[in-house]
């Protein structure tokens, strides 16, 4: 048996889209499906770690742990227990680029999600606390340290950024920011942070699944009408890169680590961008599923490397050279820089070795399975809506990524290869130190 | 204008329905497929009764070699050739391993699920299992795990299931194995359970648009090569509880953060009392708004998260609580995790706290089963545990109208406060002191 070809899609989003703009600038948009009795509401707010100044490193995500810790006219705690009580779930995050704001929950409750949302858009600085500042500060540096800190190789994102963009870029630094500046954080800069940024002129509200497009916009007006818009809202910091880097850079951690780890990285093109899909299906032949060139090399052929920790992929960033990953970790008895060079040479590869159709075609399935997978839920298809809505002014264009994924050629791949070169790679590895575990 | 200072009222309730479902034999085999009209991607699992139970003591991780041996070539075809055909449809081969199942899953646009399947049905039915393929894999699943168990938890997991169920039972030894019991797995272990578990029909689960499928050539493809029947159900398992409070100690030095797991045995998933049991697991730590979550995240400030539940299999059960905290503040945590415990079994539950967790959990059934592969897991929930097509529409009207009396007595009855675990994984040098003055229970050192 042979691979077939995925069938190549005309468009990779089938549902109908309504947008609108309020007169205060907040634009909804509404996507109908009647197939399952729920509904997904989604806010993307265009401020994430990249317009926090020096000093002030992580607070755009512990402004997003405060708006659910009560509004106006919404008690403290009762904000999750609304949308619990309502069979609903939610959750939040924040990255560079932005801040999600998201809940699915049974069709009947959208009015509930839209009362809360609006009102912790309209009315979140009345209720915020020094109380409530101390505690949530504690929750995120909890946070951090399970994610990040108190985890095996769990910073190497950390440790990254500052590699690939240079101090004073908005991707300088991480979004969970340092505990330093977080215990220095004041409730008036929190106040001041939503009053600057969360304006319903700097918002896109999508809403998904079994509702009625024009309904949607009444209650949208109705909830979010009143919310006065900011004038000269503070872009973030230009993050403007002249080209990839000019010079390699490069870490080396010793810690508790169980085995040797690589991470090579490279500034590739902002998302959205055509360079920017020839790096995803790049580092799908590269280093996605067993048929990727790392693993049949370095996992199958070569046994340098544990298969269950080799692969490659992009961080979907829009405001700047997207960073692309490429990691491995080295089996026992094998050390860091045969696995260094052997990932090298893959990497390299991809430049001296054309892309096969087989290839090529396996990545493209992949990447078309993973598209329909995303837009599976309606909280997927409403995130999904957002973004394109922020980044891109119109979130029809979300129907045309999969098909530009499918159009990616050979030539482009072999095109975006050349950029992935030694004089602008960061390499961070990871040693196990003397008396760490094994 | 100004905001709208009124909580809404909910519109008019969809009804609640959960998708068709068709059990058919075919081609010697059964299948159970839910349909999903207009649905672009289409899930196919092959639900087989050869789980983690079915390990031979010493060698627990052999079920999990096997999963990833699997793709390691087939009589037709060797590994290379084999990702390639499946990745170049899309699909990937999703294996899990649980106590009471062996479960190897496909996910792709509905009309590549038939070429699929038959790649699914190749790898799990005629693998190569070359020796030394084999035992290269486990050699990687032994530093795999190796990896893992450098993380936190794996250890404190290991502690509370040898406490609770043994450790020279297999219900006392972690699922997925260890390290020692990993590297301990041989070739003839993992084809002797293949022979054992994997050639038997089993059950494909199907979910997806069954006007764009056709069953019977999706069973030809997934029942070719298999013989034998179903193996006997066993009865479930005793609930003991030990007598008193114990602190399980596992040292981790130079840790930032606490590891706890708290835990007893408990009744198995078919229990005719799952409703109310499971409500009172969610009042006490399921919900964000649960009792654990507000006092030891949003009142005290000492964890990201901390959850309770009840983790029940065909034969046993056990309630467990999780979280990490803060090295300082470890014990504090500790007294406060049980205080809330104890409260749920003295006290019971409000009506208030109830109304939230019943709505939440049958909201939930809608929510959390938009997608083919949540559809067909919880198709093989049905199978697993004998539980009837209207299941579902059941269990919610049940979750709804469950009282607070109901759940005040399971929580009564389940919840053993005094009888529990306590597995500290963390800075032993830096918390003993206060973990013993504490007496919430004999600190002991657990040998991981």
């Amino acid at each position: 048996m042979t691979a077939q070809p995925a069938p190549v899609a005309e468009t990779g989003y089938p549902w109908p889209i309504e947008t609108t703009r309020l007169d205060n600038g907040l634009r909804v948009v509404v996507s109908e499906d009647h197939t399952a009795p729920v509904v997904g509401v989604n806010l993307w707010y265009d401020v994430g770690s990249r317009h926090e100044p020096a000093g002030q490193t992580g607070f755009a995500h512990l402004f997003e742990h405060l708006m659910f810790e009560g509004s106006q006219h919404v008690a403290k705690t009762e904000h999750m227990r609304y949308v619990q009580g309502a069979g609903g779930s939610l959750n939040a995050t924040t990255n560079p680029d932005r801040t999600n704001y998201f809940e699915t929950l049974p069709a009947e409750h959208l009015e509930l999600a839209l009362w809360l949302e609006a009102d912790r858009m309209g009315g979140l600085v009345p209720a915020l606390t020094q109380e409530t500042l101390d505690n949530q500060r504690e929750v995120v540096k909890n946070e951090r340290r399970q994610r990040y800190d108190n985890v095996p190789y769990g910073d190497a994102w950390l440790r990254l950024l500052p590699l690939l963009y240079p101090a004073g870029h908005p991707y300088h630094h991480a979004t969970i920011g340092s505990m330093e500046d977080l215990n220095a954080a004041g409730l008036d800069t929190f106040k001041a942070f939503h009053a600057r940024y969360y304006a319903p002129n700097n918002a896109v509200l999508t809403v998904v699944g079994d509702v009625v497009a024009g309904e949607v916009v009444a209650l949208a007006e109705k909830y979010f009408g009143s919310i006065e818009p900011v004038a000269d809202i503070p872009p973030a910091p230009a993050g403007h890169l002249g080209g990839p880097a000019t010079s390699p850079a490069s870490e080396v951690v010793y810690g508790n680590v169980p085995a040797p780890r690589v991470y090579l990285s490279h500034r590739t093109h902002p998302f959205g961008t055509a360079g920017y899909d020839a790096i995803t299906v790049l580092a799908t032949v590269l280093g996605s599923g067993r048929g990727s060139r790392l693993y049949q090399r370095l996992a199958d052929g070569a046994r340098i490397a544990q298969p269950d920790f080799i692969g490659s992929y992009g961080v979907d960033l829009a405001h700047a050279a997207a960073p692309l990953i490429i990691t491995a970790t080295a089996k026992d008895g094998v050390d860091i820089a045969t696995l260094t060079t052997g990932v090298a040479e893959v990497v390299a590869s991809m430049r001296s070795e054309p892309v096969t159709e087989a290839e090529l075609g396996r990545a493209k399935a992949l990447l078309t399975t993973s598209w329909w997978r995303q837009v599976s839920t309606v909280a997927g298809r409403a995130d999904t809506l957002s973004r394109y809505a922020t980044q891109f002014g119109d979130p029809a264009s979300a129907a045309y990524r999969l098909p530009q994924w499918q159009a990616v050629t050979a030539g482009d791949i072999a095109e975006a290869a050349r950029t992935l070169n030694a004089e602008s790679r960061v390499t961070l590895t990871y040693l196990p130190s003397e008396g760490g575990t094994e | 204008m100004s905001l709208v200072p009124t909580r809404p009222e909910p519109g008019q309730a969809r009804p609640y329905s959960f998708p068709e479902i068709r059990r058919v034999r075919l081609a010697g085999g059964q299948i159970v497929a839910a349909h999903l009209p207009g649905q672009l991607l289409a899930s196919a699992t092959l639900l087989l009764d050869g789980g983690a139970a079915r390990e031979t003591i010493g060698r627990e991780g052999t079920a999990g070699v096997l999963a990833k041996s699997l793709e390691e070539g087939t009589s037709a075809r060797d590994s290379a050739a084999y990702a390639l055909a499946l990745e170049g449809l899309g699909a990937e081969l999703t294996t899990s391993v649980d106590w009471d199942s062996f479960r190897v899953g496909v996910s792709v646009p509905v009309g590549l699920l038939p070429g699929a399947v038959t790649l699914m049905a190749e790898a799990a039915r005629t693998p190569r299992l070359d020796p030394a393929d084999v035992a290269r894999v486990r050699d990687d699943e032994a530093t795999a795990l190796r990896m893992d168990w450098a993380q936190p938890g794996p250890r404190a997991d290991a502690a509370l299931r040898a406490d609770l169920f043994g450790a020279g039972e297999r219900y006392g030894r972690p699922l997925n194995g260890d390290p020692v019991s990993m590297a301990a797995v041989t070739v003839e272990d993992v084809a002797a359970f293949h022979d054992a578990w994997l050639k038997r029909p089993g059950v494909l689960l199907v979910a997806g648009d069954l006007d764009k499928l056709d069953l019977q050539e999706l069973a030809a493809a997934a029942f070719a090569n298999t013989s034998g029947s179903a193996p006997a159900a066993e009865g479930p398992l005793d609930v003991p509880v030990a007598a008193a409070r114990r602190v399980l100690l596992v040292d981790r030095p130079g840790s930032v953060q606490s590891t706890l797991r708290l835990g007893h045995r408990a009744p198995e998933r078919a229990h005719p009392g799952y409703v109310p049991i499971s409500l009172a697991a969610t009042v006490l730590g399921g919900a964000f708004t649960s009792r654990l979550n507000h006092l030891i995240r949003e009142v005290k400030g000492y964890t990201y998260g901390i959850r309770a539940d009840f983790a029940m299999a065909r034969r046993f059960g056990r309630f467990g609580v999780s979280s990490s905290v803060q090295t300082a503040v470890t014990t504090p945590a500790l007294v406060d995790t049980v205080g809330e415990i104890t409260r749920t079994q003295l006290d019971g539950v409000t009506e208030e706290e109830l109304a939230v967790a019943r709505t939440w959990r049958a909201g939930s059934l809608s929510v959390d089963m938009q997608t083919p592969s949540s559809i067909a897991g919880a198709l093989a929930t049905l199978v697993i545990h004998g539980l009837p097509d209207d299941y579902y529409p059941t269990l919610r009207t049940k979750l709804l109208e469950t009282t607070a009396e109901e759940v005040s007595a399971a929580a009564a009855t389940h919840l053993h406060p005094g009888g529990l675990t306590l597995v500290v994984e963390g800075d032993a040098a830096v918390i003993r002191d206060e973990l013993v003055a504490s007496k919430i229970g004999e600190v002991v050192d657990a040998e991981v």
